[in-house]
C-alpha cells in the first residue's frame, strides 16, 4: 500500500513537469508555437496533422508540385533505402549498444530515432514515444512486405512513411528561426517568409520575416556539420554545411545555398543534387588531355600515352558529400 | 589492357577512434581522410599507359629492340558518381571522354 501511493505522487509530479515548463516560458512566445499549443502528437496521423502541409498546396500550386519532385518530400522514405537504415540503425546500432536501453525493436523511443530523425523529420521530437514505436513498426512491416511480395501492405506502409517529410511547415514555421531568443519562436498561425501581413490561409492568416530564410544556415541546421555532438551517441550524416563553412565560405565563396539550388538552377522548391542533368552539368568542370610519346628508358624505345584529368568542383561544398 | 580507378570520398571514422572505417550514419563520426573534391579548386590525375610492345631479343635473350604493335590507342575516361559505391547500385555516369593517341612511326 505504502508503495502505491508514493506511485501517484511520483506520477502527479510527472504531469506537473510540462507544465512548469510551459508556465516557465510564457512571455518568451515558446507557448504559442505549433507543439506547445497542440501538445505531443500520440500517433503518425496526429503528428502528421499537426504540421499538415496539404493546404498550401491550393494556392501554391508550382511549389508544391516542385518540392513534391525533391528529396524533402519523401525524408524518410528516401529512396527505400532510408528507412531500410533506420531499421540498420536499431538492428545494427542501438540493440548492438550495451548501454542505448534497446535490446528489442519494441523499445524504441524518439530519442534512439532522433539520431536520425534531428534532420530527416525533425518535427518527430514534438511526438510521444508512442509514435516512435508505430514508425518503427511501419518500417519493419513495410520491408516485411516488401520480402514476401505483399504489394497491399508495401503500399500502405509506404504511404505512410511518405506522408512523414519536410514539408513546407517544417521550413516556414516549425524551423524557420533557429535563434529563437533573439528572433522569437515560430507562432502556430504563422507562416514565415520574406514578407509581413495578412496570408489569407485559414490556419494560417498571418505572414512574417524570418531573418535567415535567404541564408545557408536554414539549410545548414539539418545538412550537418560532422558529429552530433548534442546527442547521447553522436550520429553523422550529411556534413556538407560544414565542408559550406570551412572548405567554401573559408576559401572566399560568397554565394548561399539557395542561390545555387534554388534560383541559379531555376528548381526553386525542387532542390536537387547528383541526379539531376541541370546540377551535374553544374557540378564540376572536367578536362581531359591525352599525347603519347617515345619514352626512352635507358637505351630502349618505350612508347608510351599520357592521360591528364583535371576537375574543377564548383559547387558550394565537397564532393560528394558524407 | 589497363583499367585504373580512383575513388573520391571524404572516409568517415567509426565512432570517432581508430583507423576503421564507418558505414552506417549511426556509427560514423568524425573522418579518416578526405579525398573528395574541395570545392573551388582543381584535382588533377595523371594516368600513363605503355604501348603494346613485343621485345626483341639476341641469341643470349637480352632485349636488344622494342617493335611497336599498335601505333594508336583508344583510351575513354569516365567519372561516376556511386551514391551507395558501388556501380551495381544507382549510378550515375556524370563526365566520359574518348582520345585516340597516336605516337609517330618515323624516327628512331
Ligand atoms: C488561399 C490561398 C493560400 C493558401 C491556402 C496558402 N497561401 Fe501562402 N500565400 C498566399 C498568397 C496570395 C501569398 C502572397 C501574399 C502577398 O504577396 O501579399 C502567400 C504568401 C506566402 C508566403 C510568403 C512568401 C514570401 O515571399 O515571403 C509563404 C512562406 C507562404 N505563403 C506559405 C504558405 C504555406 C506554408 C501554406 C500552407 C500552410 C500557405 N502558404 C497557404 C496564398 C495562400
Ligand atoms: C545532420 C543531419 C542528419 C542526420 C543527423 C542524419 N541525416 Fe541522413 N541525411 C541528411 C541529409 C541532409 C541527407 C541528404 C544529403 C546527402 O545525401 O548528403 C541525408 C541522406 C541520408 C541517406 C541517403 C539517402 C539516399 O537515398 O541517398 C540515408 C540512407 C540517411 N541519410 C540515413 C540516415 C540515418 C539512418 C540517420 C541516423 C543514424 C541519419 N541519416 C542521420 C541529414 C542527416
Ligand atoms: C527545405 C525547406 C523548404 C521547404 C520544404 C519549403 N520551402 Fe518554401 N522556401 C524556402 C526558402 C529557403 C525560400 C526562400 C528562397 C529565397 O527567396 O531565396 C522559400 C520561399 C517560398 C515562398 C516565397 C518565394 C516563392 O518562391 O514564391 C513561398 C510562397 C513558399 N516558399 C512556399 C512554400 C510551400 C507552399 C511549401 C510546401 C509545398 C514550401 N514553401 C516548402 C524553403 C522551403
Ligand atoms: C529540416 C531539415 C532540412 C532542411 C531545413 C533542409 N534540408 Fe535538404 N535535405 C534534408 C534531408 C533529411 C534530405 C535527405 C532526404 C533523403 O533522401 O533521405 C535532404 C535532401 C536535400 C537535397 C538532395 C540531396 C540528395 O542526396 O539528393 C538537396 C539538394 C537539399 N536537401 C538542399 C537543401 C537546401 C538548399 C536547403 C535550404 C534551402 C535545405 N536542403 C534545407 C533535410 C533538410
Ligand atoms: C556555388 C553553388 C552551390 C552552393 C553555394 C551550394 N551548392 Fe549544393 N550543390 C551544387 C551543385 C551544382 C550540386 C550538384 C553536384 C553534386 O551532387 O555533388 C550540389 C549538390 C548538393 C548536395 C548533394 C551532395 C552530393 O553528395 O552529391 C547537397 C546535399 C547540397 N548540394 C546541399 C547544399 C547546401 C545545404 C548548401 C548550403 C550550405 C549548398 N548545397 C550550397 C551547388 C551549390
Amino acid at each position: 500500500m505504502k508503495s502505491n501511493s508514493l506511485w501517484i505522487v511520483l506520477a502527479l509530479a510527472l504531469v506537473l513537469v510540462p507544465f512548469l515548463a510551459l508556465a516557465g516560458d510564457e512571455g518568451t512566445g515558446r507557448d504559442k508555437t505549433i507543439a506547445a499549443k497542440q501538445g505531443k502528437a500520440n500517433t503518425i496521423a496526429e503528428l502528421v496533422a499537426m504540421y499538415d502541409s496539404s493546404s498550401c498546396e491550393e494556392c501554391h500550386l508550382d511549389i508544391h508540385a516542385d518540392w513534391l519532385k525533391s528529396a524533402h518530400s519523401r525524408s524518410i522514405f528516401g529512396t527505400g533505402r532510408t528507412a531500410a537504415t533506420f531499421r540498420t540503425t536499431i538492428l545494427n546500432g542501438c540493440m548492438e549498444w550495451p548501454y542505448s536501453g534497446v535490446k528489442e525493436f519494441e523499445e524504441v523511443k524518439v530519442e534512439h530515432l532522433q539520431g536520425c530523425t534531428k534532420c530527416h523529420l525533425p518535427q518527430l521530437a514534438d511526438a510521444t514515444d508512442e509514435v516512435a514505436q508505430e514508425m518503427m513498426n511501419t518500417i519493419l512491416t513495410f520491408m516485411k512486405a516488401y520480402q514476401e511480395g505483399d504489394t497491399e501492405t508495401f503500399e500502405k506502409n509506404k504511404a505512410t512513411l511518405l506522408s512523414l517529410n519536410i514539408n513546407c511547415l517544417v521550413c516556414h514555421n516549425r524551423n524557420a528561426i533557429v535563434h529563437k531568443w533573439t528572433d522569437g519562436y515560430p507562432q502556430q498561425g504563422v507562416v514565415y517568409g520574406s514578407m509581413e501581413g495578412e496570408h489569407p490561409s485559414d490556419d494560417f492568416p498571418a505572414m512574417a520575416k524570418s531573418p535567415i530564410m535567404k541564408e545557408s544556415i536554414l539549410c545548414g541546421q539539418c545538412h550537418g556539420l560532422g558529429p552530433n555532438f548534442e546527442l547521447e551517441n553522436p550520429t553523422q550524416c550529411a556534413t556538407a554545411y560544414g565542408s559550406y563553412l570551412w572548405a567554401y565560405k573559408a576559401e572566399g565563396g560568397r554565394e548561399t545555398c539557395q542561390e545555387c539550388h534554388m534560383h541559379k538552377t531555376g528548381l526553386g522548391h525542387n532542390m536537387q543534387s547528383y541526379r539531376d542533368p541541370g546540377m551535374i552539368e553544374a557540378a564540376l568542370d572536367f578536362d581531359v588531355e591525352a599525347y603519347g610519346m617515345h619514352w626512352r628508358d635507358g637505351s630502349l624505345v618505350s612508347p608510351k600515352a599520357v592521360v591528364k584529368v583535371a576537375m574543377t568542383n564548383k559547387t558550394g561544398h565537397s564532393i560528394p558529400d558524407g | 589492357m589497363l583499367n585504373e580507378e580512383k575513388i573520391y570520398m571524404p572516409v568517415p571514422q567509426q565512432m570517432g577512434r581508430g583507423d576503421r572505417m564507418g558505414r552506417g550514419p549511426y556509427e560514423k563520426s568524425g573522418i579518416i581522410e578526405d579525398t573528395g573534391l574541395p570545392p573551388h579548386k582543381t584535382v588533377e590525375e595523371r594516368f600513363e599507359v605503355l604501348f603494346p610492345v613485343e621485345d626483341i631479343t639476341n641469341d643470349s635473350g637480352r632485349v636488344i629492340d622494342r617493335k611497336l604493335l599498335a601505333n594508336e590507342l583508344d583510351v575513354k575516361v569516365e567519372l561516376w558518381y556511386l551514391p551507395y559505391g558501388t556501380r551495381n547500385s544507382d549510378p550515375f555516369l556524370w563526365r566520359e571522354a574518348a582520345k585516340t593517341i597516336s605516337i609517330s612511326t618515323e624516327g628512331r
